[in-house]
């Protein structure tokens, strides 16, 4: 039956594949969120080849298994000479996939900004670069938190399928506590829970600053 | 293709056998997705005690936990606990109709909500019955709402089904790791793989398109 007691000394190794977890979901959200700006950018601009690349990007990552993604990563570099361990082979492949989500929340807060911001700022005189730097972004930056803390959200269950070209992150940690103690269901019971609360936890403070940064502007 | 580099004939075959295991096991999960998760929704919505409550907070864990654990938590962890004879495939559809129906009732929720109270308040004033109001008030207008959401969700659930690889269900993407094991050809076979995903998840937004017009006029003809 459910028996937790016997699980006390494979702590150290959860702990170990936490650790990992969040080191990986820390370097993809950094790279996704750069590679992101990026291609929202290229979305939204007035360059007619920049935004058909921009646009096959974000198709093609967003409509594509990250399974297959990653399997293509990890057997594919060898072979044009990139040698990388598995930790880097995941945050690449992580930061390029979700880099497409992150470019579409991105674009829809930037094409949502009132276009009599944009105006006054041109009648200013501003330059576009500025006008980008100044007024785009941390307007479009503020009203995304609460979507673009979902995408990142999202990033750290997916650093699950990782455990699959044997990264030993929290689930493929998991996965051998649970085959060295023969208690698969309590392991694995309890690691659903610990992802649950792990995301409530996080969605909660996101809701928090989200509401704190838009406590001006009326957006809820 | 196939000849010098190792592949052969059958790798095609392979290929189509792992596309209508991916295919069936997405088009059952789905279906005993849907059903499910408008039954929970409507117990949630009915705010039918306690049962609503527990089932809410089940649906909130399976949509926020990594649906690989879930899966290893159906396929290894049910059969150590209760000695059932589980088979990956078994264990797939189980784990991803949790997971859609987990989905299915929020948007069933969200998409009732949205409408308008009034017209509800009016049909019980004429006295309708519950299963009138159900069928032709609430079902038409909260489908059209509901189109997008389940759009969207269909694409994403096809793309999780890949993940069903993982405990050795002989899928699109199994098919895929086996021949390229054989091969060693990872630029050849994975953008094949990647291209099937691709096209399928396309034609279901195509459908997805196609019925959200359809239904539109439902909601379009009740507001004007």
């Amino acid at each position: 039956m459910f028996d937790l007691s016997s699980m006390t000394e494979y702590v150290p190794a959860f702990v170990e594949g936490f650790i990992v977890t969040a080191q990986v979901s820390i370097v993809s959200i950094i790279g996704s969120f750069l590679i992101g700006v990026i291609v929202a950018l290229m979305r939204v601009s007035t360059n007619k080849a920049l935004q058909f690349i921009s646009l096959c990007y974000v198709d093609l990552f967003r409509n594509i298994p990250f399974i297959v993604l990653i399997f293509f990563s990890f057997y594919g570099l060898p072979e044009i000479g990139v040698y990388i361990d598995a930790f880097w082979t995941g945050c690449l492949t992580l930061s390029v996939a979700v880099g497409a989500y992150v470019a579409e929340t991105l674009r829809a807060g930037i094409i949502n900004i009132d276009k009599g911001i944009i105006e006054a700022s041109k009648s200013f005189g501003l330059s576009k670069f500025r006008i980008y730097q100044k007024v785009i972004m941390p307007i479009a930056l503020t009203t995304s938190v609460r979507p673009l803390g979902s995408v990142f959200i999202n990033l750290i269950l997916t650093t699950s399928i990782l455990s699959a070209i044997t990264l030993n992150e929290l689930t493929g940690a998991s996965k051998i506590i649970a085959s060295t103690t023969f208690r698969p269901f309590e392991v694995y019971v309890f690691l659903v829970i610990f992802y649950g609360i792990l995301t409530f936890i996080l969605s909660g403070i996101i809701a928090v600053w989200h509401r704190h940064l838009n406590k001006y502007n009326g957006v809820a | 293709m196939y000849g010098s580099d190792g592949f052969t004939i059958y790798d095609i075959q392979l290929w189509a056998e792992g596309l209508s295991v991916t295919l069936s096991i997405f088009l059952i999960s789905s279906f005993l997705g849907l059903l499910l998760g408008c039954i929970v929704g409507l117990v949630r919505y009915y705010r039918v005690p306690i049962i609503g409550k527990i089932l809410m907070m089940i649906s909130e864990f399976l949509k926020n936990s990594p649906v690989l654990v879930q899966l290893f938590l159906v396929y290894f962890g049910v059969p150590a606990l209760i000695a059932f004879d589980m088979t990956p495939n078994l264990a797939a559809i189980i784990t991803l109709t949790g997971n859609t129906t987990a989905f299915i009732a929020v948007i069933v929720i969200s998409s009732i909500e949205a409408i308008d109270f009034k017209q509800l308040e009016a049909a019980r004033s004429f006295a309708l019955s519950e299963r009138l109001i159900l069928s032709k008030i609430i079902f038409p207008q909260s489908l059209a709402i509901a189109m997008p959401l389940l759009v969207g969700l269909a694409i994403n659930q096809l793309q999780v089904t890949s993940l069903i690889s993982v405990i050795g269900v002989i899928d699109l993407t199994r098919v895929g790791d086996i021949i390229n094991q054989r091969t060693f050809e990872p630029f050849l076979v994975w953008p094949i793989i990647g291209a099937t995903y691709f096209i399928m998840a396309k034609s279901i937004e195509r459908i997805g398109a196609r019925l959200e017009r359809r239904f539109s006029a439902y909601h379009i003809s009740n507001q004007i």
